[in-house]
């Protein structure tokens, strides 16, 4: 992680001083600085296509679970089919 | 200004991080200002309005802190009263008609906390890295893993939708509307909420509509609840359900379902982002969450207090729909406590119709890479769109097909949802967990602790199903 990127609220901290937008009473939204003083860098939507979370790696301990979990869904789907025929059989 | 489309930015270069720098102090922001689309605009005009509201609350007994509340809200409630759909309400009034004032009341509670726990998460993993839930799941753990999940949240969400469509009909089945009539209307609402091109204004209609869940409340008054059996119920989980260990068991995975499921993470974490909520934003997350979980259970206790005189009376509704629970409770609350139960019952599955057909659709342009934001018109994110109406067409179709074994989809739905519920689970518990993507704002031992908390309680309430299933005698069943 980089830890010098977290910068707690420090978007709203320079959204207040930005010229574009401090004491103003409506902004002028066609302005394109404007829009990007509100936002954050990564809230804007080109932005958020050029850039992506990596794939983590996955320790022996998370795929166990992962798959664990699978086969749990896959086995209960199957029971649940199971008792909605039954009960279906029971309406009928 | 100049506005281009998406296709016009670079492919995927850089690797994100968790970041709170403004968009205008970024390094890329010439290049950025070249790319601002229609959906950037809307949401820094939503922005515009929660900086003007925080400055204003600064002030001394100054109003500006509601009004940032009432900006902030939304996600929170529109899920919780989302999740309190037609099945989920179905199952409440077959909770209070089959057992009436006791043990399901507290448990139900439970189940709405359960479902805080979770959601509060997707608050904090939407403002943080303004990505939807579906997009993390393929980021982080890659096609593989994102594509069953992907695969639980769409078998889940289209079956869901489905009961929505016959709580609609049923609800207004209980007037003399006819089927094709009732769901064509509710096709048309669907489609008049989104058709707005504006994030803010289809939440605002949604959560207008959402409100109308409250119809259980004096419907529940109308059926004279004994208060001091509620209270008693309410501190002391009892008397405890008697009759079949079963049926018993089936209701109570169907109470959880009915709360905490998997379309809930997705469509939670997409709104926050849609909305355009920032880390600083985090706490109003969490009062629009806790907000919504506070109104959805109250209702549902409502729905369960509503059909208690059916449990005085000694009337079997283990197989009752939407409207024939309305006729049935005719006698003990009045024709106006019955036509707000019925109502009530559309209004939830208007309601869910919507904000699942939207889940469907934030997932599908998630992983799709293409533009997934009501704030977008409908010409820049057609397929967004069309996985939001074809969705809600396909299932309100189904519900018309006079041969369609609507009984078999209305007892699955909610027992598959919580099925279905532990992987959704780990993977939220490994993302809001995953320094790399959350950076400070990962969970704490407390928020661990609940969370592993719900899943095992998850997982043994679905064995305990499983074992039921396959020893049926061992529980009364079968």
């Amino acid at each position: 992680m980089d830890s010098e990127h977290i910068h707690p609220d420090g978007n709203q901290v320079e959204l207040e001083t930005d010229p574009a937008i401090a004491g103003a009473k409506q902004p002028d939204l066609e302005d394109p600085h404007v829009v990007l003083s509100l936002l954050e860098s990564d809230q804007l939507v080109a932005a958020k296509r050029r850039t992506h979370f990596g794939q983590r790696k996955l320790s022996f301990g998370v795929r166990a679970l992962l798959w664990s979990l699978r086969v749990y869904v896959v086995v209960m789907m199957l029971l649940a089919l199971i008792s909605v025929l039954r009960a279906a059989h029971v309406i009928r | 200004m100049k506005r281009t489309n998406d296709e016009l930015t670079a492919p995927p270069t850089d690797r994100a991080h968790p970041t709170t720098e403004s968009a205008a102090a970024s390094s890329a922001a010439p290049e950025l200002e070249r790319l601002l689309t229609h959906e950037d605009v809307d949401r820094a005009r939503d922005r515009w309005e929660v900086v003007r509201a925080r400055r204003k609350g600064a002030g001394p007994g100054s109003l500006g802190g509601v009004r940032l509340l009432w900006l902030l809200i939304g996600p929170g409630v529109l899920v919780f009263l989302g999740e309190n759909d037609a099945p989920s309400m179905l199952s409440y009034a077959a909770t209070g008609a089959r057992f009436g004032v006791g043990f399901f009341l507290p448990f139900v509670v439970l189940t709405f906390v359960m479902g805080f726990v979770v959601q509060e998460m997707t608050v904090r993993l939407g403002a943080v890295t303004h990505r939807g839930h579906a997009e993390l799941i393929f980021d982080r753990f890659g096609r593989f893993w994102g594509l069953f999940a992907m695969g639980d949240l769409v078998l889940g969400n289209f079956l869901t939708l489905v009961t929505e469509f016959i709580g609609v009909r049923a609800g207004l089945g209980f007037f003399g509307v006819r089927p094709s009539v009732a769901v064509g209307v509710t096709l048309v609402i669907v489609l008049g909420a989104i058709t707005t091109g504006r994030y803010w204004t289809w939440e605002r209609i949604t959560m207008g509509l959402a409100i109308f869940n409250a119809l259980f409340v004096p419907a529940a008054l109308l059926a004279r609840p004994d208060w001091h059996a509620v209270g008693h119920a309410m501190l002391t989980w009892r008397p405890l359900p008697s009759g079949s260990r079963y049926e018993i068991l089936v209701l109570i995975l169907a109470d959880i379902g009915a709360t905490v499921t998997p379309w809930m993470l997705f469509f939670q974490q997409s709104a926050v982002v849609d909305k355009g909520l920032q880390p600083r934003d985090i706490n109003a997350g969490r009062f629009d969450t806790a907000l919504g979980t506070l109104l959805a259970s109250t209702f549902a206790i409502a729905a369960i207090l509503a059909t208690v005189p059916l449990f005085h009376h000694g009337i079997n509704a283990s197989d009752f729909q939407g409207a024939q629970f309305a006729e049935a409770l005719e006698p003990w609350i009045g024709h106006v406590g019955a036509a707000l139960f019925a109502l009530g019952i559309f209004e939830a599955g208007i309601v869910a119709a919507i904000a699942i057909s939207t889940s469907s659709a934030y997932a599908f342009g998630e992983v799709m890479h293409t533009g997934h934001s009501l704030n977008r018109p409908v010409r820049d994110a057609w397929p967004f769109y069309l996985t939001l109406i074809g969705s809600a067409c396909a299932a309100a179709a189904l519900v018309l097909i006079p041969s369609f074994p609507l009984e078999f989809v209305v007892l699955t739905v909610n027992v598959i949802a919580v099925l279905a519920m532990p992987p959704a689970l780990a993977f939220l518990m490994l993302l809001v967990n995953d320094r790399e993507v959350m950076g400070g704002h990962v969970n704490g031992f407390w928020e661990n602790v609940a969370g592993v908390a719900v899943t095992i309680l998850l997982i043994i309430a679905g064995v305990g199903f499983g074992l039921a299933t396959v020893f049926p005698k061992w529980l009364g069943g079968g």
